[in-house]
C-alpha cells in the first residue's frame, strides 16, 4: 500500500521563504534553539537538518513531533525552507475513536452475556426476601427544618443498588466523538502552531 | 540544594520547592480578578452543596451531577486559561490529547472493570455471603453529616493506600507513574496506569447505607475541593481553606523532582488529615516529574509497573539464589 495518500494523517508539511540574503548555516542556527530540547537530537548538513524526539517535555515547543526533516531548497520565491514532520500523538488522536468504539462494542457484548441471568431471575417470580429498602427513609428534623426536599420511595428498578447498574455504551461513544473533534483541531493548530515558531526563530523574533 | 529543614525532614535538596506560605506568589491584577480568584473556591463549594440540598428530586440526580461535573471541569480549564500558576504548565493540544485519553479510560474501561471487581462488588459479595445488613442507622443522620462522612471516610481509606503507595513498592509500582507527569492541571488526576486507578478507587462506602442526596452532595465535596489537587491556576485561597483542604499547592509539592517533598500531602481532599499524621507540608513547587522530568509516553505508563516489577522479582531471584548458595 503506498502511504503517501495517508500520511497527511500524521505527518505536517510546509514551507517558508527565508529573509533574503542570509545563508543556510545562519538560517538553522536561528532555528538552534527548537531543537536544543531534552530528549532530541538533531543531524545538520549544509542543505539539511534531521531531528528525533524521545520522551519529550510537555513544555518543549515542538512535542508534539517525534522527527522530521527540515530543508534549504529554491522555490518560487527565493530560498525556502521546507518541512517535513512526523507526529505519532496525531496518529494516536486519528485512531483513538476507534479504540473507545471497540470498548463500546466491549461493553454491549458483556452486557449481553450479563441479560439472561437477570431475566431469569425477573422470570423467576418473587424475589427471596423483600427488600427493606422500599421502606420510606424518614428524613433528619435537621433536614426537615432547613426545607431539603424528602427523598422519594426507590423505584423498583433500582433496588438491589449498584449491582443491577447497567453498563452502557454511551461514555465510550461520546469519548470517540471527542477524539475525532480532537483531531481535526490538532491537524490544523498544529500546522499552524509550527508555521508560527518556525517563522518566529527565523525572523529571530 | 541546601533544602529547608521541615520539622524531621529536609525537604529540597533534589529539586526546586518552595515552603511555607508566606513565600507562595500571590495573584496578580486588579481588585476584579483578584476578588474572583481569593473568593472563587468557597462560592463554588457552597453554591454547589445549596444547590444539591435544595433541588427538587426529579432535579437530583445522577445524570445532572455528571453534566454539573463536565460543565465545571471546563470553567476550570478556562480559568487555567485566563490565570494560569505557571506558564510552563500551559495545556497544549498534546497534554490535552493525552489526558483526555486517561479520563476516557476512567469513564469506560475502568468503570467495566469496577463493575466486576471494583469495592462495592466485593462489599456486596461479602455481605450478601455473611447476611450482613447495611449500616442503616447512616440515613438517620442530617444530609450533611452523611455527605461529609461519606467523603471523609473515602479520603482517609484514600491517604493510607496513597501513602502505602509511596512506602511499599509493589503498590509504589503502579503509582510511580502518575509522578512522571511534568504539568499539573484538571485533567491530570486521571492519568496514571489503569492498575493505580483501580487501588485509589476502593473505598468501603459500599458498608453504608445511605440517602441518594448525601451521595451527591458528598460528591460535591470531590468535585469541589480535590479537584484542585492537579489545577493550574494560581488562587489566593483563605486560610482556613489551605488549613482544611488539599490544595494544588500542596499537590504540586507532592509532585515535585525533590524525593523528600513528595513524601507528603498524601490525601485527596481534606489535607487536615495529613495534619493528624504529621505529613503535611505547605508549599509549592514549579518543577515536577521523575528522572529529572523526562515525560513518560502513554504505552511506558501502560507497561512499566509490569516490566519494573518483573526486573525486581527477577533481581531478587537472583539474590536469593547467590545467597543461598552452599559455601563449599
Amino acid at each position: 500500500m503506498n502511504l503517501r495518500y495517508i500520511e497527511w494523517i500524521w505527518h505536517v508539511s510546509g514551507r517558508l521563504a527565508l529573509p533574503p540574503g542570509e545563508s543556510n548555516a545562519q538560517a538553522f542556527d536561528r532555528l538552534a534553539p527548537l531543537f536544543d530540547q531534552p530528549g532530541t537530537t538533531h543531524q545538520r548538513t549544509p542543505d539539511t537538518l534531521t531531528f528525533q524526539k524521545k520522551n519529550q517535555a510537555a513544555q518543549d515547543k515542538m512535542s508534539v513531533f517525534d522527527g522530521g526533516v527540515l530543508q534549504i531548497a529554491h522555490g518560487m520565491a527565493g530560498r525556502e525552507l521546507h518541512y517535513r514532520l512526523i507526529s505519532r500523538a496525531l496518529l494516536y488522536c486519528f485512531l483513538a475513536p476507534l479504540f473507545f468504539l471497540a470498548i463500546g462494542q466491549l461493553t454491549i457484548t458483556l452486557a449481553k452475556f450479563e441479560k439472561p441471568p437477570a431475566d431469569a431471575a425477573k422470570s423467576a417470580g418473587k424475589p427471596k426476601t423483600p427488600d427493606k429498602k422500599d421502606a420510606l427513609v424518614p428524613l433528619n428534623p435537621v433536614d426537615k427544618f432547613l426545607g431539603a426536599p424528602a427523598p422519594e420511595k426507590p423505584k423498583k428498578d433500582d433496588a438491589g443498588g449498584g449491582h443491577g447498574k447497567k453498563a452502557s455504551p454511551t461514555a465510550a461513544y461520546v469519548f470517540a466523538g471527542i477524539f475525532a473533534a480532537l483531531y481535526v483541531i490538532g491537524r490544523v493548530l498544529e500546522d499552524r502552531l509550527i508555521r508560527t515558531v518556525f517563522r518566529k526563530a527565523l525572523l529571530g523574533g | 540544594m541546601n533544602g529547608i529543614r521541615v520539622g524531621n525532614r529536609i525537604i529540597g535538596t533534589q529539586g526546586p520547592v518552595t515552603v511555607g506560605w508566606d513565600n507562595i506568589p500571590k495573584v496578580q491584577g486588579g481588585p476584579v480578578k483578584q476578588f474572583v480568584f481569593t473568593w472563587f473556591q468557597p462560592a463554588a463549594l457552597f453554591a454547589l452543596l445549596a444547590f444539591w440540598y435544595y433541588a427538587p428530586n426529579s432535579i437530583a440526580k445522577t445524570s445532572t451531577a455528571i453534566y454539573i461535573g463536565i460543565g465545571f471541569k471546563a470553567l476550570l480549564l478556562g480559568l487555567e486559561w485566563v490565570n494560569p500558576r505557571y506558564e510552563s504548565w500551559r495545556l497544549t493540544w498534546k497534554e490535552l490529547a493525552t489526558d483526555l485519553f486517561y479520563v476516557g479510560l476512567s469513564y469506560t474501561l475502568l468503570r467495566l472493570v469496577d463493575g466486576y471487581i471494583g469495592s462495592d462488588v466485593a462489599i456486596e459479595a461479602i455481605r450478601t455471603h455473611f447476611h450482613w445488613d447495611k449500616f442503616a442507622w447512616f440515613t438517620g443522620l442530617p444530609l450533611l453529616v452523611q455527605a461529609f462522612l461519606i467523603s471523609f471516610i473515602f479520603d482517609f481509606g484514600q491517604y493510607w493506600m496513597h501513602r502505602g503507595m509511596h512506602n511499599w513498592y509493589p503498590l509504589w509500582l503502579p503509582h510511580s507513574v502518575h509522578h512522571y507527569i511534568t504539568q499539573l492541571n484538571v485533567n491530570k488526576g486521571a492519568v496514571g496506569n489503569p492498575v493505580e486507578l483501580f487501588l485509589i478507587g476502593l473505598g468501603i462506602g459500599g458498608l453504608f447505607d445511605f440517602v441518594p442526596r448525601a451521595a451527591l452532595l458528598a460528591g460535591t465535596f470531590g468535585l469541589t475541593i480535590g479537584i484542585y489537587q492537579h489545577i493550574n491556576v494560581r488562587f489566593n485561597s483563605p486560610r482556613w481553606w489551605r488549613f482544611l483542604f488539599n490544595t494544588t499547592e500542596h499537590h504540586s509539592l507532592h509532585h515535585s523532582q525533590d524525593y523528600e517533598a513528595t513524601r507528603s500531602n498524601y490525601s485527596g481532599a481534606y489535607i487536615f488529615i495529613d495534619r493528624m499524621f504529621g505529613t503535611c507540608i505547605d508549599g509549592e513547587a514549579e518543577l515536577l516529574g521523575l528522572e529529572n522530568g523526562r515525560r513518560m509516553s502513554i504505552r511506558e505508563q501502560m507497561t512499566h509497573p509490569f516490566t519494573e516489577g518483573w526486573k525486581a522479582i527477577r533481581q531478587g531471584y537472583r539474590q536469593t539464589a547467590q545467597t543461598a548458595l552452599p559455601a563449599e
